[in-house]
Formats: structure tokens, sequence, C-alpha cells
């Protein structure tokens, strides 16, 4: 009798220490991050949303990019609410800021440039950084081509879009020609 | 069970009458409110001012001034073209020592230098003209355009109000040299400017980014003609007392034939939208 009242504090000792390692064992364990499987966007949104809720955050970019890769499997104009409505959540869950989110939305799916964003007129700002602008615009173009045309099947969206950065392209031209001529007056 | 006679109108009461008379005041306020809210939300888009009336007089002048210039100088190019097809068809090319042939290089020679002459008479003015409407643009662009927009603000004066609406209507303009006449592209420049009360703020400042770079590059180019003409002239008195057509003389009828009246081959093609017809209604609360 007296031997088990000497032997329980061991164990008890023992038990805590097993469970404090069991519990370290949980805390330490890292979420896989995995791709989402299935094809269909609505699940594999689902997915991603319980990954991107279980500290996989830092990998949103590519799950965006996954998600872009298996609407373009099922193209259709339905697909522009799935991802507006999976950004809002993002941004409604502080993944992504207000900004972000409409960033990642417009980018994809709305005719207007992003890179067109600025505060200061175009002699002084747009004009000096034109090719950059230009550039960026084009880049942009091929997300609007994989969100508008490949995504959504919104051919005449992505048309307008092509013809806007063809007009933005001509009277920047244009305007930076005529603020440069002042310049040199 | 009451039985209620009906009230005479006369008997209406005061406050009745007064209370209609609210009524009808309050529509009326509601509708005038109405009136200023959409006058306001009118005034908010960006109205842009880049055709006035001088830019619009300008292009009228210019296109006058190239139609002077082409009804002097076609008779003069007509009969220069049927003098080189004499001249080739005598098979002068190759015997330049024959006395006929030299005769008829000196005729080609003498038809050049009037060409040039009548150019030199008329470019002063053409210059002048394409430099007005060239500077009122670069002017007008350099404040609506340059200082007074963003580029987000001057996407959304491009794209308009209303994206969907504004892609089937869009490309009114002409891009740059299109393989017409001189007069005849300035007759339609003036006739787009001037009928552009009905056209959005978007096409404007297409057509006018349009027809400053063309301005722009019509400018330089009588410059540079100018600077030749007096080169030419002097080489060509000189060629008279030979009697030669120097391959230079055949180049410059060509192109001042391709500048002034159009040359077919250089027609642009206008690319047309791939094909959708997918009505999007959707609008996502992350649109801007």
């Amino acid at each position: 009798m007296k031997t088990l009242n000497r032997a329980q504090p061991f164990v008890t000792f023992a038990g805590l220490v097993s469970i404090a390692l069991m519990l370290g064992a949980c805390a330490s364990t890292k979420p896989t991050c995995d791709s989402p499987q299935s094809r269909d966007l609505d699940k594999a949104i689902g997915a991603v949303q319980s990954s991107l809720s279980n500290g996989c955050h830092a990998h949103f970019d590519r799950y965006y990019d996954d998600l872009l890769t298996i609407a373009e499997g099922d193209p259709k104009p339905e697909n522009k609410r799935a991802f507006s409505e999976f950004l809002v959540w993002s941004s409604d869950r502080g993944l992504l800021s207000k900004r972000q989110a409409q960033d990642h939305y417009n980018r994809y799916f709305n005719v207007k440039f992003m890179s067109l964003r600025g505060d200061y007129n175009n002699c002084s700002h747009t004009c000096p950084n034109r090719n950059k602008v230009l550039l960026d615009m084009e880049r942009e173009l091929t997300d609007k081509e994989r969100g508008l045309l490949r995504v959504s099947l919104d051919n005449q969206g992505y048309y307008r879009a092509d013809e806007l950065f063809q007009e933005v392209e001509l009277v920047l031209e244009a305007t930076c020609t005529a603020c440069a001529a002042r310049r040199q007056e | 069970m009451r039985n209620e006679e009906p009230r005479p109108r006369a008997a209406v009461p005061y406050p009745s009458r007064l209370d209609a008379g609210f009524h009808w005041l309050l529509a009326l306020a509601i509708a005038a409110g109405a009136l200023l809210a959409s006058q306001q939300a009118f005034s908010n888009t960006p109205t842009i001012r880049l055709f006035p009336t001088t830019v619009v007089e300008d292009l009228r002048q210019t296109g006058e001034v190239a139609r002077d210039m082409e009804t002097g100088l076609q008779e003069v190019i007509g009969k220069l073209d049927q003098q080189q097809q004499l001249y080739l068809e005598s098979k002068c090319d190759g015997a330049e020592n024959d006395s006929g042939c030299q005769r008829l290089a000196r005729q080609v020679g003498a038809t050049y230098l009037e060409m040039l002459t009548i150019m030199e008479e008329r470019l002063p003015d053409m210059e002048h003209t394409v430099n007005n409407t060239r500077i009122s643009l670069e002017k007008n662009l350099r404040s609506e355009l340059g200082r007074k927009m963003t580029p987000w603000t001057l996407q959304e004066t491009l794209i308009g109000n209303n994206v969907a609406s504004s892609a089937p209507q869009s490309s009114p303009t002409l891009r740059g040299r299109s393989g017409m006449r001189l007069s005849e592209r300035f007759r339609q420049y003036h006739q787009l400017v001037a009928t552009s009360g009905s056209q959005g703020d978007q096409s404007l400042a297409v057509l006018a980014s349009d027809i400053y770079l063309d301005m722009q590059e019509t400018s330089l180019l009588i410059q540079r003609t100018r600077q030749e003409i007096a080169r030419a002239t002097l080489m060509e008195q000189l060629n008279q007392s030979f009697g030669i057509i120097t391959p230079e003389m055949v180049e410059v009828v060509g192109g001042v034939k391709s500048i002034l009246f159009g040359d077919e081959e250089s027609r642009a093609l206008v690319a047309g939208p791939p094909p959708g017809d997918i009505e999007q209604a959707y609008r996502s609360p992350l649109e801007q």
C-alpha cells in the first residue's frame, strides 16, 4: 500500500508529461496547404477556404491561381460571381485588405485597368513613366484575357479591354507629346 | 347603422385644402430636388473641351487649302504620268543619248519643275493652317487630358459611363494616314469634330489625339518637303540641260501622289470583334 502511495506522484508526473508531449505534437503539426483536389469550382473554393482558415493564408496567391486554373476547365459567366464572393469572404476574414480584394477582382474580371491607378496628373506623373504604365497594362491585359475570356466567357468585355488599351496608348502618346512640347517652349 | 351624407364640395375644411396644397408643393419640391440631383450627377461627369470653335475652323481651313493644292497639282501630275508613260513606251529607258528621248526627258523635267513650283507656292499656306490646328489641339490636350486628369479619370473618360454599351459604338476615328486624299481626310476630320456634340467625351479624346498626332506628322512632312523642294528645283534645272529622268524624280512624284491622293495599298484594315453574345449582367461589389 505504501509502495503504491510512493509511486503515485511518478504516475501523475508521467501522465502530465505525456499529455504535454501530445499537446506539443498537435501544436507543432504544420498544415499541409495542398492545392484543391476537386475540379469543381465551388468545392475547390470550399477546400481553399478551409485551408486558408487553418493557417495557410500565406499561400493565398497560389490558391487564387489554382482556382483560376480550375475555373478555366469549366468556363461560364457565373464564375465571376464565385470569385467575387470568395474575395469578399477573404476580405471579411481579414486575409486581404479591401483594396487587395478589389485589385484581385478587377485585374481579372473588370474592363478597367488597375495599372492606371494614380492620384497625380498625367503630365507630371504618367508621362514620365509612360513605358512602364503601358507595360503594366499589357501584363494586366493578359490577366484579363484569363479572367474575362477563359474563365467567364465574357468575350465582349475582353474585346473592350483590349480596345481600351489601344485607346489609352494613342491618347497617352498625344497627351505626352503635348506635355513635352510645353516643356520645350 | 349610421347613414352619413356625403359632404358637399364647398365644405372641405381649410386644413384639408392646406394638406392638398402641401402635398402638391411637396411633390414639386421632390421633383425639383430630383432634377437638381440629376443635374448635379450630370455635372459630376467630367466634361472635356478639346474642340473649341477655333479648332473646328482651323480644320475646315486646312481642308480647303489641301483641296486647292490638290486641284492645282492634279493636272500637272496627270500630265507627268502621261509623259512618263510615253517615255517608257518609246523605250527611252537606257537610250538617253537619243535626241528624241532627250527631248521627251526635258519635257518631263519641265513638268516636274512645274509641280515643284506649285508645291512651293501652296505649301506655306498648308503649313500655316496645319500648324494652327496642331498648336490649338496641343494646348487643349495638355490642359484637358494632361493637367486636369489623372490616369484613372482619363480611363473613365475613355470608357464612358456604361462599359457594356460603349463597345459597339466606339471607334469613330481615322487612324493617321488612311490612304485617302488629304482634303478628304481633313473634310472627314472636320465633319467628325463639327458633329462631336452627339458623341461622348470618350470618342472626342481619341479623336483629338488621333488628329493631333496626324497634324504633327503632316507638319514635319511639309517642313521636310519645303526644304527638299529648293534642292530638287536646283537639281532639275541642271538636269534640264542634260535631258535625263532621274530615279529621284520618279520617287518624289510617287511620294507626292501618295500623300495628296492617297494610296490604296496603305489602307488600314480594321479588326472586328471576336464573336461573343453573352450578356454580362453580374456586377461584383468589388468592381470599380
